[in-house]
């Protein structure tokens, strides 16, 4: 009877620690999903890199000026501008809903990228 | 991205835009004034010296188109914000350089005006101080157009 008891204890106290690690593995994982996704984007050589973007809806894109002179990113359809950049000067855009955004330097037209948000 | 050749802001601030292009007369034209009035100066030749008097007119004259388009592509393409760098020591030198052509016009204009008296020489100090600057201003925008990179 008393065998019994203490296995009965046993395997609800295994029951209680492996519902424990289980709740925390989800808590880990919602957090890790939850957690805002950042990218980059060089400015180096009158280009940006990479040219062509995809993130996911809520992700922070950094553009950083690697250049000597000074840069822009603005887009062609007006969701984002940025100031001018000087070297080693950064703009950040958090994209809050999915869609394609061409944009290029007001400075120098000809460089352009693209970012998707799918 | 597509550009519309008649919309009247793709014209401006095409990647061609017209300060980039504008601005090589009112410097080879000045550096070239300042030559022939170095040399009116030198040999004393009438003729170079009108040579010297007409090519800084279309100097000065062409500095007005340059100076717009190039505030024009600061308000509008930069959508006037703060300027630094760079960017502001080129708008601050092609403004002085813009000046000093000016100035230096004048200095032609009034004594063509007043037949008696002669070209100071001092001008030719101020003449090599406005070649500098335009050399400077010039070597800057060629770096922020990227023709120097």
């Amino acid at each position: 009877m008393r065998r019994s008891v203490s296995s009965i204890a046993l395997i609800a106290a295994l029951g209680i620690v492996f519902m424990a690690i289980g709740t925390m593995r989800r808590g880990l994982i919602a957090r890790a999903q939850s957690k805002p996704e950042s990218t980059a984007v060089k400015i180096d050589n009158f280009s940006f890199g990479p040219a062509t973007l995809t993130v996911s809806v809520g992700t922070t894109v950094t553009w950083t000026n690697r250049d000597d002179i000074p840069h822009t990113a603005v887009s062609t359809d007006g969701v984002f501008k940025s100031k001018v950049m000087d070297t080693d000067e950064q703009f950040s855009f958090t994209f809050p809903k999915a869609g394609t955004h061409p944009y290029f330097c007001s400075i120098h037209p000809k460089m352009t990228g693209k970012v998707v948000v799918q | 991205m597509s550009a519309n050749p008649f919309d009247i802001r793709t014209v401006l601030l095409a990647s061609h835009a017209q300060h980039v292009v504008l601005i090589h007369f009112p410097i080879a034209l000045f550096i070239m004034a300042v030559a022939f009035d170095y040399l009116a100066q030198w040999t004393n030749n009438r003729a170079l010296a009108a040579a010297a008097y007409f090519n800084l007119m279309v100097a000065a004259l062409s500095t007005v188109p340059v100076v717009v388009t190039g505030l024009v592509a600061w308000q509008w393409a930069l959508e006037g914000q703060k300027l630094k760098g760079i960017l502001l020591m080129h708008l601050v030198l092609g403004c002085a350089s813009s000046v000093l052509i000016w100035f230096v016009f004048w200095i032609h204009l009034r004594a063509r005006r007043h037949p008696g008296e002669s070209l100071p020489t001092y001008r030719l100090s101020i003449e090599a101080i406005a070649v500098l600057l335009v050399g400077l201003t010039g070597h800057l925008g060629g770096f922020l157009s990227g023709v120097n990179a």
